[in-house]
């Protein structure tokens, strides 16, 4: 067997980048893990206190390359390449290294010739969809992920409530982080389906924007500021607010409402006394044409309880790649309509990318 | 321990009022006069290589350089109040030489590159500008100036070695690999936390490490920033990044 450099490297010559993931560990396991494979099996894992000590310094850089198979039998080959944010540095203190460190990566990923790039987590909400953010190129297109990101919620809020027996149509529908790309999306999808939505962000403006525009389409449109402003009632809930700091607390829903962490991280916990209430994790995908790393990082870059599962944001990067559609599909933010989402589900669904399982922290 | 080369100390350039740190800024500069002295060495050995008179020239004027920047070093300690030792015999600066000698040996005029310029001159540049900022006055603007100059030298030879990579990137790669593990290990073992086997024989009395937090640095930085050059200059170079990356979390801590 070679070395890693003769092996790696050679594979890298022989291979295109038709696609990049950008993207960043959430905890300090996972970024434990992540060194792990790279040390190898022969070495033994390095102690905690050392992988804290280390993992700040290291420069963004690929990790691995990916290869992605479709339905259709056509494959796409990609990198996962890591912005190294330390996972206690992922609050808005840190904004300005991270961001750094996002368009490091961005610069990884141009170097390296890839076609289209996803951002991932942090990486695309760091940039607010501002791509004027990201070294200059010029034949590497960016996508922040969101529309298919919006696509999988919105089918996950549909299948859970089939599950549940709950008819939309007379549900009130409440938007943590409405006025983001993600929520406002979400908002425009969902809100034709329910009786009533509350919109909740911290900007007032832009809130009433939203406002005007899904009652120009007839829905029922209330707003709030502070989730423990009023009574709710809500009994669907979409968390679309990207907080890196501890449990997102819910007041003011109904005790069995069904609730979709698609923040990130993911970090939602309902009332203890909430017990009925029934949170899934949204947004995420299933690649039925199978999804392999090398080194094999499987199961640690994808940390889910089914296979080939990954973040809507970073599937459709390579959604596009597999349909040889190297477009900036979502960009900025408040672009995403119901025509846009059903373009990109027909695209990943040609593809065999489909919702995933629904699942949550307990599995 | 004893000079190797006598870096014309005089008793009346001694400053009477040393520093309450003297003694840790002492060890600091033992380590870079002595590195200092061993490109002027490595330089030296590879004009002997070099085909070309252009060449010859160029690496002796880097070695005379290199000397120049541990005479610079030392002055400082004197302005400070010490005798700065060196010791191109100290464990590990030994090992580093016997692995710059064995490209010599093999009239590797690129593998000479790319330990000295790569690999010495990345923890150079990198812990220099830490001590930089941490040293006190024109102690600490030497250390910065030099790592300028330092980096400058790492330009020049990247492009030498860029257009040598372009030619046979998988052999090229694989011969910094094969480097990589004779001269990293080496120098991975001088930025530990702990020295792992035992003094390093260029510190004068215990270990300087753990007194490092009282001049304001310390290992993990040192380290850190040290691995961080390395890999950007190997980017830079057009190495994968997740080749390089392997590399180095297999290096020991």
């Amino acid at each position: 067997m070679g070395h890693p450099a003769a092996s790696v490297a050679a594979q890298e010559r022989q291979t295109d980048v038709d696609f990049a993931l950008i993207g960043h560990q959430e905890n300090w396991r996972s970024a434990a893990d992540v060194l792990a494979v790279l040390r190898g099996n022969e070495r033994a894992r390095l102690p905690d206190e050392e992988i804290r000590e280390i993992f700040p310094w290291i420069p963004p850089r690929a990790v691995c390359h990916v290869e992605i198979a479709s339905a259709t039998g056509a494959k796409a080959r990609g990198l996962y390449i890591d912005c190294f944010i330390p996972p206690d540095r992922l609050d808005c203190a840190y904004v300005h290294d991270n961001l750094c460190r996002v368009r490091a990566a961005a610069a990884c990923a141009i170097n390296r010739g890839a076609k289209i790039v996803s951002l991932g987590g942090f990486s695309s909400i760091l940039i607010e969809g501002n791509f004027n953010q990201l070294p200059h190129r010029t034949d590497t297109i960016f996508t922040t992920g969101n529309t298919l990101t919006v696509a999988f919620i919105v089918q996950g809020i549909k299948k859970m409530c089939a599950l549940q027996g709950r008819e939309m149509s007379r549900s009130t529908l409440l938007i943590v982080g409405a006025t983001g790309d993600v929520g406002s999306g979400c908002a425009r999808c969902l809100s034709p389906l329910v009786k009533r939505v509350v919109l909740c962000a911290r900007n007032a403006e832009r809130l009433r924007t939203l406002v005007a525009e899904l009652e120009a389409d007839g829905s029922e449109v209330e707003i709030a500021t502070r989730l423990e402003q009023e009574s709710f009632a809500a009994d669907i809930v979409v968390c679309a607010a990207s907080l890196a700091s501890p449990s997102l607390q819910l007041g003011c829903i109904t005790p069995e409402a069904i609730i979709c962490d698609a923040g990130y991280p993911k970090n939602l916990r309902p009332p203890e006394n909430m017990t009925g209430a029934r949170v899934f994790f949204g947004g995420l995908g299933q690649i039925s044409g199978g999804l392999s790393f090398m080194p094999d990082f499987k199961g640690i870059l994808n940390r889910h309880p089914f296979p080939d599962v990954a973040h809507g944001c970073l599937l459709e990067g390579m959604a596009l790649a597999l349909a040889g559609r190297f477009e900036p599909f979502s960009q900025g933010r408040g672009f995403i309509t119901r025509e846009r989402v059903e373009e990109i589900e027909t695209i990943a669904a040609l593809h065999g990318i489909h919702l995933a399982p629904l699942f949550n922290a307990e599995g | 321990m004893e000079s190797l080369v006598s870096l014309n100390c005089s008793e009346q350039a001694m400053c009477n009022s040393p520093l309450p740190t003297a003694s840790i800024w002492q060890d600091i500069l033992a380590q870079a006069v002595t590195g200092e002295l061993m490109a002027a060495m490595n330089y030296s050995s590879l004009s002997t290589i070099c085909d070309e008179p252009e060449e010859v020239a160029d690496a002796l004027e880097h070695a005379q350089g290199e000397q120049g920047h541990a005479a610079a070093f030392a002055a400082e300690g004197r302005k400070i109040g010490v005798n700065v030792p060196n010791n191109v015999n100290a464990r590990y600066w030994k090992r580093i030489r016997e692995a710059f000698m064995r490209c010599i040996a093999e009239r590797d005029f690129m593998a000479c590159l790319i330990v000295q310029e790569i690999m010495l001159e990345s923890f150079a540049v990198a812990s220099y500008s830490r001590v930089g900022k941490a040293g006190p006055g024109s102690l600490g603007k030497t250390f910065a100036a030099i790592a300028a100059e330092e980096e400058g030298h790492i330009e020049h030879a990247m492009e030498i070695l860029r257009a040598e990579r372009a030619k046979d990137p998988q052999r090229f790669d694989d011969k910094v690999y094969r480097l990589h593990l004779d001269v990293m290990t080496t120098l991975t073992e001088m930025v530990a936390k702990e020295c792992p086997n035992g003094q390093c024989e260029l510190c004068h009395s215990s270990c300087v490490k753990p007194s490092l937090s009282e001049v304001g640095l310390t290992t993990v930085e040192l380290r850190g920033a040290s691995l961080q050059q390395y890999l950007k200059t190997l980017d830079a170079l057009g190495l994968p990044g997740e080749v390089t990356l392997q590399w180095v979390t297999q290096l020991p801590v």
